[in-house]
């Protein structure tokens, strides 16, 4: 909390400084690594900063931020289930190839009242917006399919609902607060099933809806310690890395059995 | 007590985990089963991904039939021959297996072939031996000396390649031990499962092994066929976590030793009545799942980069 307030003070004394024609960003983290080890179970992000206002007579109420916090792409498959023969089964696919593992986007205000729908997707802000990429559809035999766009959109909904619901894209309006006319803050929740990877925190500030400065700040998450070193042995000798297992599995075996017989 | 599984990717509580392993482990202990076909269902229904559920339960699998078969060991009730027979077919049984199961992820069903697979293989199973046990049951109440099995000569008797296996007392071709190790091999590597609820009734009915040494060499044959399932899903899925893996151990190899003392107390007739029964209850509640109408029909998997 002392490290926040003190950022706090540096900012405001930046803002305090400026004195050029249009309102810029400073803004930070409060951290820009996060550590993945044995106790993780999700953590919380604070990003914090000022805005340095140049243009004397705009309105601090027109100001909006928006901060969004997105995490490394990966290639998707959405399966959706049919009834064949009494069974649900995996049926047709749609496989996107850019899909954001994590997106939060937390604003002062709705995302509908702070700028043009238009503008918003152009730019590509908040979760309808995200550009996953040119999908693919296949059918239940893998051949290449071409879906009707209602339908294909049906299957990037459920993606959205799918990661709305493991808490992986949170919508928080609202969630950036003024504190006075200048600083703002914006507490991001990472929960314990976030994938890894390269992260950016980007924050947009909007006067009367048109953006006039935009701010991007990496955040790495990875797994550090023995957590690191179980995933690396895995993937780097599956082999010794299975053997160690199973040797490991049968000596407790055997361990369990010597400790019961000896009672 | 929260802990972080590094190849799963989610943090579990350690005490469910601990308990889960404990439970299963008693059962595994007094039935003479590896306890899989529990304990998979169970982890995915935690949230661990299926490959990493069936890939760490093989380690799992490996400790508590390593107690069981030291247990059986002690008590000279293993036929060795005829589990090294049986596992020849297993490690093979074992590399198919595992080509299937990459198979059947790339194209998506692998979810439903591991529901049912278990829906038809805990039903029928669980069925054969409800009718059986029950039988036995009845014919020891009612003071009739059960009917022997076996002396009857059936087709199996035909094949070529005959062994003669001195502890089970029997003199039979090795073709249906090797297809009945291979088959149950497969399933292990499928199924996350030792096998043993198919070997057992397998190696009593099919093969007419004698009862008591059918658990033993059962556990002989699993150890080596988890211990190899285990090291290929780490070679080829990247999917054995050894935390999870661990915590499982811990609680299994404790419960299994209480389970196989707690055998020893129960008539035999009756604990496979209670296993056909468990065995039946667990495939009709998979069966409810494939036909009844899931929250949402649309689920979320990571592409599959075709190789």
């Amino acid at each position: 909390m002392i490290r926040f307030a003190s950022a706090l003070a540096v900012v405001a004394a930046i803002a305090l400084a400026g004195t050029a024609r249009a309102d810029v960003l400073v803004t930070d983290l409060s951290e820009h690594q996060i550590a993945i080890r044995s106790n993780f179970t999700g953590t919380q992000i604070l990003l914090f900063g000022a805005v340095e206002a140049r243009t004397p007579g705009s309105r601090a109420a027109d100001r909006d931020i928006i901060v969004v916090v997105q995490g490394p792409v990966r290639p998707l498959t959405v399966r959706k289930k049919e009834r064949v023969a009494g069974l649900w089964v995996n049926h047709d696919s749609v496989t996107y190839p850019a899909v954001p593992g994590y997106y939060a986007i937390a604003s002062t205000r709705p995302l509908e009242v702070t700028a043009a729908p238009e503008a918003l997707k152009a730019l590509r802000i908040g979760i309808e917006n995200i550009n996953p990429g040119v999908p693919v559809a296949r059918s239940i035999e893998g051949a290449v399919q071409i879906l009707q766009p209602e339908q294909e959109s049906a299957f990037w909904k459920a993606l959205i609902r799918n990661k709305r619901r493991n808490g992986l894209y949170i919508n928080l309006p609202g969630g950036v607060t003024f504190l006075g006319q200048t600083l703002f803050r914006a507490t991001v929740d990472i929960p314990a099933n976030v994938p890894v990877g390269l992260y950016t925190a980007k924050v947009y500030l909007l006067q009367n809806g048109e953006i006039v400065d935009t701010i991007s700040s990496p955040l790495y998450i990875d797994k550090r310690g023995v957590e690191r070193e179980i995933y690396r042995a895995a993937h780097e000798d599956p082999f010794l890395y299975g053997l160690i297992a199973v040797l490991v599995a049968a000596f407790a075996g055997w361990l369990a059995s010597a400790v019961m017989n000896r009672r | 007590m929260q802990i972080y599984l590094p190849i799963a990717e989610l943090p579990v509580s350690i005490l469910t985990i601990l308990a889960m392993g404990a439970a299963v482990g008693f059962l595994s202990g007094m039935f003479g089963i590896g306890g899989g076909f529990l304990m998979t269902p169970l982890l995915i229904f935690l949230g661990i991904p299926p490959a990493v559920a069936v890939g760490t339960q093989a380690t799992q699998i490996v400790a508590s039939s390593v107690t069981g078969a030291l247990a059986h060991f002690s008590r000279n009730s293993i036929d060795f021959k005829m589990g090294s027979v049986l596992l020849a077919g297993g490690i093979f049984g074992s590399l198919t297996g595992i080509y299937i199961f990459k198979l059947l992820t790339v194209i998506g069903q692998i979810d439903l072939a591991i529901s049912v697979v278990y829906v038809g293989f805990l039903s029928v199973i669980g069925a054969m031996m409800m009718v059986e046990s029950v039988k036995a049951i009845r014919a020891a109440r009612g003071g009739a000396v059960a009917a022997r099995r076996g002396g009857h000569h059936s087709w199996i008797h035909g094949l070529p390649f005959k062994m003669r296996f001195r502890r089970s007392k029997l003199y039979i071709s090795v073709i249906p031990p090797i297809l009945v190790g291979y088959f149950v091999g497969v399933l292990s590597a499928i199924m996350g499962v030792g096998g043993g609820f198919i070997l057992i009734p397998a190696m009593i009915y099919l093969l007419r092994m004698p009862t008591n040494v059918v658990i033993g060499t059962s556990f002989f044959q699993i150890v080596f066929v988890a211990a190899v399932t285990g090291i290929l899903h780490s070679v080829e899925n990247q999917a054995v976590d050894i935390v999870l893996g661990f915590l499982l151990v811990v609680g299994g190899v404790i419960g299994a030793q209480y389970g196989v003392r707690m055998a020893e107390k129960l008539p035999a007739e009756q604990l496979r009545a209670l296993l056909a029964a468990i065995l039946l209850f667990i495939g009709l509640r998979l069966g409810y799942d494939l036909v009844v109408t899931p929250n949402d029909l649309y689920s979320v998997v990571e592409a599959q980069v075709t190789r």
